[in-house]
């Protein structure tokens, strides 16, 4: 039974320590990923997403990469990336600070060798000043009459690939930090309103901060040459009524409060109203073009407004409807210019304050960013010193001819680039020989 | 006024760099060397205008060259220039400029039939594009786009050479092909490019991401371009492994190599012509 098991994990091991399933996820990955920009996704287009078939809808096609089976491919890839490293763990740490002298000839590398004649000791002495010049650490084994040598340079370039493979494993482990423990939503608020965090629109996870935000004010703010600067919104976060923070904030430039990030994202036109009950002021802030309503408490009626197409900065100018329940046509409309008073169903006298401007920002807690930075500067750390730190390995050992003459070959190990290994090679040897004369 | 200059200098370019991919062929037909350094002359002159041009358009406009797929293509082309000079100059591999040209010539000529005048003037840029990570995003993707249409270039001429190499090796050094550099070189020089690219299109990759964190509070929405970036970077990946673990140096590599390049066309054509998203303005 045991022994069953111990070789059921070992096939698993074995498996996953494969980079051919590794290449296998990436393209069936790459695959899977191309279709969702195919067929219309429910995030980006969610009509044309609706409008798929039944069977793609149900396996997931429209909303591809939130599926149980994508997630999965990546959560094999990252398996198969952790047993992948630690395999090799060993062997780097080896190659990189555990280099042994060649013990015979066969071990120099033999697709690239050079041989080099000459005195035993002053081969030796060259050897290893040629190795400090151009910056190799070299290790020497001394036997009686004979002698090798191993040098690396750019050795830590070894650990390139290990880091990068492994920076995997860490954005992923981000971005699951983000869907567990963060929340997504949005919120489309008049300037002089309040909302509670509570009460926004979420697209993910749950609220469980409870502070209120406040609009202040919201500008869509022009350049004098007509080209828009950008959506400016003055906002304060409040605890319990009292105000904590208070920031200006534009595309790009987010606010944070709490873990919690605040992003402009639209912007809208809309009016400023004050709703006169019997003595009981109400302020009321309406988007434009009816894209909210006003419901005076304890009535039925309800109030859309459009700003007047007319209107300028001097004098601004709204159009509003008033409707009954759910009656299909305005039991009240006209128009209203700013300061002016009008009286709606004998219910309350409504006066126009002035415009005002409507902010949407994209809400935003995600504790995962940091590791996903994490993650990136682990992948680009690990790419630059794989690619372009990379590690030169000579080595070389002595045929004693006479007792003190003989000849030493040298070779290097050709990675991934034979001619330029060769180069260095050619370069190391000519050093050598030069110091020789 | 400056305009006008811009205007001027995409049309030097276009010569020069039109001019130019031609005298690379007559070079590798006739070996002559006075044509040869023309040639060179000539892609440095394109290289220059180009710059110019950019340098330019960023004055009028006040914002790196990224408002419309005009700017974004001048941006490519100076890319793959750029790199092919460094490699000309550094390989001694003349006869590659008769295999990297030709793409920057289709992408100026795809902007003159394309793209009219109304098209290629400098737009007014969306508040999500105001930004400074723009910059490290569009040079990132020009060195990484660049020199994957070298790689490309490397590939086509493995392949040309492998191809004439089969077919017959009693046509003598007369052939083109002889100017080639050998089978190994061009391999390894494509591999080189593709190693310098690969981390600058990861880079590309992770400015955009930290950018889009800025902008929409998402690091990365699997939007199409998005996606296709990371379908290149893919294969790319794969064609790093399958060389190092299994060998695949010589023809399946260098198929790789022009396999990467046409995913990396359709990230940028493809994507903003025929699927929907974010992106759309580049």
């Amino acid at each position: 039974m045991v022994e069953n098991s111990k070789g059921l994990s070992d096939r698993l091991w074995g498996a996953f320590s494969s980079m051919k399933l590794g290449l296998a996820l990436l393209g069936i990955i790459a695959f899977v990923s191309s279709i969702g920009t195919i067929i219309p996704q429910v995030e980006m287009e969610p009509e044309k997403a609706k409008a798929v078939g039944q069977l793609w809808q149900t396996m997931g096609f429209t909303h591809l990469y939130n599926t149980v089976w994508f997630r999965l491919l990546l959560g094999l890839l990252c398996i198969n990336l952790v047993v992948c490293s630690v395999q090799r763990l060993k062997g780097i740490y080896h190659r990189t600070f555990n280099l042994t002298p060649p013990s015979n000839l066969a071990r120099v590398p033999q697709k690239s060798r050079m041989v080099v004649q000459g005195d035993l000791v002053s081969l030796r002495d060259s050897v290893h000043e040629v190795s400090k010049q151009k910056g190799y650490r070299v290790t020497f084994s001394d036997q009686s009459d004979a002698w090798s040598f191993i040098a690396i340079k750019n050795r830590l370039g070894n650990w390139g690939s290990l880091i990068t493979h492994l920076s995997f494993v860490v954005l992923l482990v981000g971005a699951l930090l983000g869907s567990l423990l963060g929340f997504k939503g949005y919120f489309m608020e008049g300037s002089g309103n309040t909302i509670s965090i509570q009460s926004i629109q979420l697209s993910k996870g749950t609220v469980s901060e409870t502070f209120s935000v406040r609009i202040n004010s919201a500008e869509d703010r022009i350049l004098p040459n007509g080209e828009r600067d950008n959506w400016y919104t003055d906002m304060s976060i409040l605890e319990n009524g009292q105000e904590v923070a208070r920031q200006t904030l534009s595309v790009n430039h987010p606010f944070e409060y709490k873990g919690v990030t605040f992003y402009q994202a639209s912007f809208s036109n809309g009016a400023r109203f004050t709703a006169d009950m019997n003595g009981q002021k109400i302020p009321v802030v309406l988007q434009d073009q009816g894209r909210s309503y006003f419901q005076a408490p304890g009535t039925d009626l309800y109030l859309v407004t459009a700003i007047d197409p007319s209107s300028s900065s001097q004098k601004s100018g709204v159009l509003y409807q008033v409707y009954k329940g759910y009656g299909e046509d305005p039991i009240q409309y006209g128009s209203l210019t700013s300061g002016q008073t009008i009286d709606v169903q004998g219910k309350y006298k409504l006066t126009l304050d002035g415009l005002a401007g409507f902010t949407g920002l994209q809400v935003k807690k995600d504790p995962g960013v940091a590791v996903i930075w994490l993650g990136c500067a682990l992948l680009l750390g690990g790419l630059l010193l794989a690619f372009y730190w990379q590690p030169v390995v000579i080595s070389g050992i002595v045929q004693s001819e006479n007792g003190t003459k003989g000849s030493l070959t040298v070779g290097v190990l050709s990675g991934k680039v034979t001619v330029s290994a060769r180069e260095a090679l050619e370069q190391f040897v000519s050093s050598v020989t030069k110091i020789l004369r | 006024m400056l305009e006008s200059l811009e205007t001027v200098m995409f049309y030097s370019l276009v010569i020069a760099s039109s001019l130019g991919m031609l005298l690379y062929w007559v070079w590798l037909g006739s070996k002559n060397e006075f044509v040869g350094r023309l040639a060179t002359v000539l892609t440095i002159i394109a290289v220059l205008a180009n710059t110019i041009a950019i340098i330019l358009r960023m004055i009028t406009s006040g914002h790196p060259p990224l408002s419309n797929g005009y700017e974004f293509l001048l941006t490519f082309c100076l890319g793959i220039m750029a790199v092919y000079l460094y490699a000309e100059f550094r390989y001694k591999l003349r006869s590659l400029g008769a295999f990297v040209m030709p793409i920057p010539f289709f992408l100026l000529m795809f902007i003159i039939m394309s793209m009219g005048p109304q098209e290629r003037i400098a737009q007014a840029v969306p508040p999500a594009l105001k930004s400074q990570w723009l910059t490290f995003h569009v040079i990132t993707a020009m060195f990484a786009y660049g020199a994957f249409a070298v790689s490309f270039g490397v590939g086509i001429m493995y392949l040309l050479k492998l191809s004439k190499e089969d077919n017959g090796k009693k046509l003598g050094p007369q052939g083109i092909v002889s100017r080639f550099p050998s089978l190994e070189v061009l391999d390894e020089l494509s591999y080189k490019v593709v190693g310098f690219a690969f981390p600058l299109l990861t880079l590309c990759i992770i400015t955009g991401a930290i950018w889009a964190n800025y902008a929409w509070g998402t690091y990365w929405s699997w939007d199409p371009k998005e996606t296709w970036s990371l379908i290149t970077w893919i294969i790319y990946a794969a064609y790093l492994h399958a060389r190092l673990m299994y060998g695949w140096k010589g023809r399946r590599a260098a198929w790789m190599a022009v396999f990467g390049f046409v995913a990396v066309l359709f990230t940028f054509f493809g994507v903003n012509y025929f699927l929907p998203g974010l992106h759309s303005y580049a």
